[in-house]
């Protein structure tokens, strides 16, 4: 069997724009969610949300910039940096061997806002002519295809929160079946547009502003918990079968070795315990291990009342014997919803690596019913565990399973 | 600012080039512009100018200097040049 290393990443976040920056805030266990400004919220009653600090220069020409939409150019910052710190030569790969697989929620959510905007707002009918090519769902990825001349299989995903997760584990599939040498995979999410938010509030699921920090306003497993806090970004993870990396001598900082797929089939947005089992197990027989085998969970944790409740027992079904650490990052980088998957999984390959545990942040009044051995409150550090796991459960009934090995 | 000098530098910020080294007469595609970068350039000159280039017209355009004689023109009908 052909392994996939992990050879390169890159992140855009709330919580910076560089790998180093994100793990130093996730470590220090600094929050990048805060009030959402007026412009954004308008009058759809979110208050809070986890905004990236981002500026299209100098990766993108001014002109360039403003030809694409929000999600493309996360995508294609983190995905620049991915390849950065791979190293990977593309030419002397060959660049019908290496590709993209990608992942995104709502895709070029900014341009189909403010064609709405345009044409019900102000009804004026006349729309800018990219606003096809910048809004569809495969643009962020094809982006990323085309300034990388990356000519090699193509996927995009979109199901929802699990969109990136899969990208990768897709990605994983494709190498293995020797169809790609290298694959650019992640996801990218940018979503927060008037619009956007007016939807995601009618759902009820949103975490109202923490009346004394709104920087804490994400809770997940606590009992005083609220919902979910939308945020933005991108994390892109260089997958690479393991003889072309060490060929060219890069730096391997794992290997992605499980990937669980299921499908609840019960609900649109109610979780579902037996689909999320299924999917956890099925990459742990993928992999080829134990339950005992996993040293850290970045959970899906999203904060919500029945979410949060629902994958502790699932955990607890799969892990009943370990006490596996746990913890949900949302409460720091808010839901990345389509870039989720990859950046939370990018926070277990640190754990992997350096056996740094980011917290459950804001955990002070764990619920009893989300019985977990949590990282709470502040980061640990541990001897580098064998493994790590990453969950992805999305609105669809989706159930993304990642586990990566050293 | 002569119409030829407003459109070179519209297309100088669209496509990230000098304007001085923009030829009028060069075609297009040597400019490196594509049909889709292009109609999107001419959304933004109909914008500026405020005249509309029909669809027939748009597919006569080879050049810079094709693109301001169908401006000017249309300035022109529109009573505005």
């Amino acid at each position: 069997m052909r392994r996939v290393a992990i050879t390169g990443i890159g992140i855009v976040s709330p919580l910076g724009n560089s790998v180093e920056e994100f793990h130093r805030a996730l470590a220090e266990g600094r929050s990048g969610i805060a009030r959402l400004p007026e412009e954004i919220t308008r009058n759809s009653g979110v208050q809070v949300g986890a905004m990236t600090r981002w500026s299209p220069s100098p990766l993108l020409k001014e002109a360039e910039a403003s030809n694409l939409d929000r999600v493309s150019q996360f995508a294609l910052g983190a995905a620049a940096q991915a390849f950065a710190a791979s190293g990977l030569d593309i030419a002397a790969s060959g660049p019908e061997r290496v590709g993209v697989s990608w992942g995104t929620g709502m895709g070029g959510a900014g341009a189909v806002d403010a064609s709405y905007q345009q044409v019900y707002g102000k009804n004026e009918w006349r729309l800018r002519p990219l606003t096809v090519v910048m809004a569809m769902n495969n643009a962020a990825g094809s982006n990323v295809a085309v300034r990388h001349g990356l000519r090699g299989p193509f996927a995009n995903f979109s199901t929802a929160c699990s969109s990136s997760a899969m990208a990768l584990g897709e990605a994983m599939r494709t190498i293995q079946a020797g169809r790609a040498d290298a694959i650019v995979a992640g996801g990218a999410e940018a979503l927060l547009t008037p619009g956007t938010l007016a939807a995601w509030q009618a759902l009820r699921t949103l975490a109202p502003a923490d009346a004394a920090d709104p920087a804490a306003s994400c809770k997940p497993f606590d009992k005083r918990r609220a919902g979910l806090v939308l945020g933005e970004g991108a994390a892109a993870l260089v997958l690479e079968e393991e003889s072309h990396a060490r060929k060219r001598g890069a730096t391997i900082h794992g290997f992605l070795t499980g990937y669980g797929n299921s499908c609840d089939a019960a609900h649109m947005s109610r979780p579902d315990k037996g689909g999320q089992i299924r999917a956890m197990r099925e990459a742990l027989t993928e992999s080829g291990l134990a339950p005992k085998d996993i040293g850290y969970i970045n959970a899906h944790g999203t904060a919500t009342s029945v979410g949060d409740v629902v994958e502790a027992e699932a955990i607890n079904t799969v892990f009943s014997e370990s006490a596996v650490r746990v913890s949900s990052t949302k409460s720091l980088h808010g839901h990345l919803l389509g870039g989720a998957g990859a950046l939370e999984f990018a926070v277990a390959m640190h754990a992997l690596e350096e056996g740094l545990l980011a917290p459950t942040a804001f955990l002070e009044q764990p619920d009893p019913a989300c019985r977990l051995n949590h990282v709470a409150l502040k980061a640990e550090r541990i001897a580098p565990p064998k493994a790590v796991m990453s969950n992805s459960f999305a609105f669809g009934g989706s159930n993304v399973v990642l586990i990566a090995q050293r | 600012m002569d119409t030829l000098a407003r459109i070179k530098q519209l297309a100088a910020k669209e496509f990230s080039l000098e304007p001085d080294k923009l030829d009028a007469a060069a075609s297009l595609d040597s400019l490196g512009i594509d049909s889709l970068s292009f109609i999107e350039f001419m959304f933004k000159v109909e914008e500026e100018f405020g005249v509309a280039v029909s669809d027939d017209d748009l597919k006569g355009i080879k050049t810079l200097a094709d693109l301001e004689r169908h401006v000017a023109s249309a300035l022109a009908a529109a009573g505005k040049a």
